[in-house]
């Protein structure tokens, strides 16, 4: 349908240049219509070719043995029994979603906390608003790279905090049991500035009256925050956390770069595993197939987010 | 008894020059007092130091004669209507209405008993699980009302409640307003820029500009005896005529400045009427024609200024040169200072001004 209107449009287009006088009026109608497709047809493309056909391929490519450089051999479902059957694949699924609802749960409530903290627009709270957002714009390279100095077992600066008060020294990045909730720890350091600024933004847009009308009511301040702040900038703090989700369950680099899915595979998650079976040991077949996996846990627990609390959010 | 009393207030901004100065001002107990004013006078500021929203600068705010400058907003037992009725929008109007209550740890009883009274009467039973965002402009200003009084206050405050109301609407809330005066016989202080919700509702009007009061009275009285220049053009619709006391020639004593009358103490005469004895008669011409039905304005350019006139009768006086005549006793001299001096001090039989 829409290319046939492409069609006529063209030869309309054309008959419209060249016999303007004539089918001027028909020719204009047609170019009505067409206007808007041609007007997001550069953002469909893009999206096409960028989003869509990237996801259809993946599918694809997930019920086929290929190493990127032989043929590609069809095996149906092989790869999906074979993920289903590991229990490597389940402990980094655990591993993600563990990693997930830390960042998000610890996110948030930092966030909120820092917000509530910062939310008063005095000189100092603006400079402490921006030393609380250098982390966001630092690249996630660097910030690893910091954070495993800080966090060696031997010479890291956290460990000779805790000696200066006889603490035994941790394993942050080497404990299997400790190793993934640093990554959680340096991943909400480090986006804890940008979430706070933007619940910052939307606290200073509740109005005042409000709390004017709350203090009349003889509101306790931490009644004033439960039912009038948060209620208020529930639809930020809920799109601010569905973010946090997608992206904890999108992690790479710090893994990468600190841990490499190590020790014993205690911090490797979903993506880094799909690094690993794609581009270590060339299953491209295999990681495709982890990579739907991915998909159905983002799609799934986005759901799950808007079944359960979406109703709860306060939209004007 | 007075309720609440302001002694001495003044309130600045930052580091601005103060808004209003050396204020002292009592609200009597059951009255229902309306703070009138051009916007920017100030009124607003008074009614939200008495709530305590706002802090004063210097001076004192007493409640019952105890000073309430340490008392929290939600301590000092008032409770107040904003102009934009402020209804907390993540809440239903049960929960607007009950949160008040909830917080003065009201037992729950009580709290259903009380909202549903208040609900009865204000007529909002049937939009209790609404959200004000699903409401009429008129419902919410309902809610808000209904918020304030099932806090039972001693006081209660109003800014400007009914100015985000269409016409037909902000007349039945005024009389619902009044009946609700009545019935509750608490303390209203009332604040508009409206001289017909002042005049209508108030039992004390206190009328101010440039944060200063200019007039304190109950309404016949600011309408019959404006203190000054500025009260007699504030009230009245139109208002007061206040000409330069040249008007009346060597009729006045020299310390009078200037002269007034109200618009319907002015007659307009007909070509062959002879001016009766102690009146002021004035020529000029009508420019502009209002019939009201029960009444015509008519808007006159003189010698000294325009000037307005109200007719009751039923003729009809045409465009062009014309003259009107005022009783002594209805013409205010005012003095240098803008005051009131009194009425009908004119000598003489009679005075024309050409």
């Amino acid at each position: 349908m829409q290319i046939e209107n492409t069609a006529v449009s063209r030869k309309a287009v054309k008959l419209c240049v060249s016999e303007k006088t004539v089918s001027g009026k028909s020719a204009r109608k047609v170019t009505t219509t067409l206007r808007p497709y041609l007007m997001v047809a550069p953002a469909m493309v893009i999206f096409g070719l960028f989003i869509l056909y990237p996801i259809f391929y993946m599918i694809y490519l997930s019920f086929f043995d290929w190493n990127l450089i032989g043929e590609k051999k069809f095996i149906g479902v092989k790869n999906y029994t074979h993920m289903f059957a590991d229990a490597d694949f389940w402990q980094v699924l655990g591993n993600s979603v563990y990693y997930m609802v830390m960042v998000v749960i610890l996110q948030m409530a930092l966030s909120l906390l820092l917000a509530v903290y910062l939310n008063k627009n005095t000189r100092i709270n603006r400079i402490l608003q921006s030393i609380a957002f250098t982390p966001y714009i630092t690249s996630m390279v660097s910030v690893a790279f910091i954070w495993m100095w800080m966090m060696d077992s031997d010479y890291g600066l956290l460990n000779y905090f805790l000696s200066l008060f006889h603490i035994p020294a941790v394993g942050w990045l080497s404990d299997p049991k400790v190793a993934m909730t640093s990554l959680v720890l340096v991943s909400v350091w480090k986006g804890l500035g940008y979430n706070t600024i933007i619940l910052i933004s939307a606290m200073q847009a509740v109005p005042g009256y409000l709390y004017e009308a709350a203090s009349l009511d003889k509101t306790p301040r931490w009644k004033v925050f439960w039912k009038i702040t948060l209620p208020m900038i529930s639809p930020t703090a809920f799109f601010l956390a569905l973010m946090n989700i997608i992206a904890a369950l999108k992690v790479f680099e710090t893994v990468n770069i600190m841990t490499q899915g190590g020790p014993v595979n205690s911090t490797n998650t979903l993506v880094y595993n799909i690094y690993q079976y794609g581009f270590e040991y060339f299953k491209i077949g295999y990681a495709s197939t982890l990579g739907v996996a991915l998909m159905v846990v983002i799609g799934f627990f986005t759901l799950i987010y808007f079944k359960v609390l979406s109703k709860r959010v306060h939209y004007n | 008894m007075d309720k609440i009393t302001l002694k001495d207030i003044t309130k600045c901004y930052g580091k601005n020059p103060p808004v209003i100065e050396g204020l002292n001002l009592s609200i009597e107990e059951g009255s229902f007092t309306i703070l009138l004013g051009p916007s920017g006078c100030g009124k607003s500021t008074v009614l939200r130091m008495i709530a305590g929203l706002e802090k004063t600068t210097a001076g004192d705010v007493q409640i019952d004669g105890v000073s309430v400058r340490d008392v929290e907003p939600g301590d000092r037992n008032i409770a107040m209507v904003f102009q934009n009725y402020a209804l907390y929008p993540t809440m239903t109007v049960r929960e607007n209405i009950e949160f008040g209550l909830k917080n003065m740890k009201v037992p729950k009883e009580e709290r259903n008993k009380r909202i549903e009274e208040i609900s009865e009467m204000v007529g909002l039973t049937e939009y209790l699980s609404r959200k004000p965002a699903n409401l009429s402009g008129g419902q919410r200003q309902r809610v808000a009302l209904a918020r304030a009084i099932v806090k039972k206050p001693a006081v209660f405050l109003m800014d400007e409640p009914l100015s985000n109301l269409d016409a037909k609407l902000r007349a039945q809330i005024r009389t619902d307003l009044i009946e609700l005066h009545q019935k509750l016989g608490t303390t209203f202080v009332y604040v508009t820029h409206d001289q017909v919700e002042a005049m209508s509702m108030g039992t004390d009007i206190i009328l101010m500009e440039s944060g200063k009061i200019q007039q304190h009275a109950a309404p016949a009285q600011l309408y019959a005896e404006p203190a000054n220049v500025f009260a007699a053009r504030f009230i009245g619709s139109p208002p007061m005529n206040v000409l330069s006391a040249a008007v009346a020639g060597d009729k006045v004593s020299p310390k009078v400045e200037k002269i007034g009358f109200r618009p319907e103490k002015a007659r307009l005469m007909s070509e062959e009427e002879v001016p009766g004895l102690r009146e002021l008669v004035i020529s000029g011409e009508v420019v502009a024609r209002e019939m009201l039905g029960d009444q015509t304005q008519y808007k006159l350019t003189t010698g000294f200024g325009s000037v307005s006139v109200k007719d009751f009768g039923d003729s009809v006086y045409s465009y062009g040169a014309c003259r009107i005549a005022v009783p002594y006793k209805d013409v205010a001299c005012f003095d240098a200072a803008q005051k009131l001096i009194g009425f009908g001090l004119l000598r003489g039989d009679q005075f024309v001004a050409d």
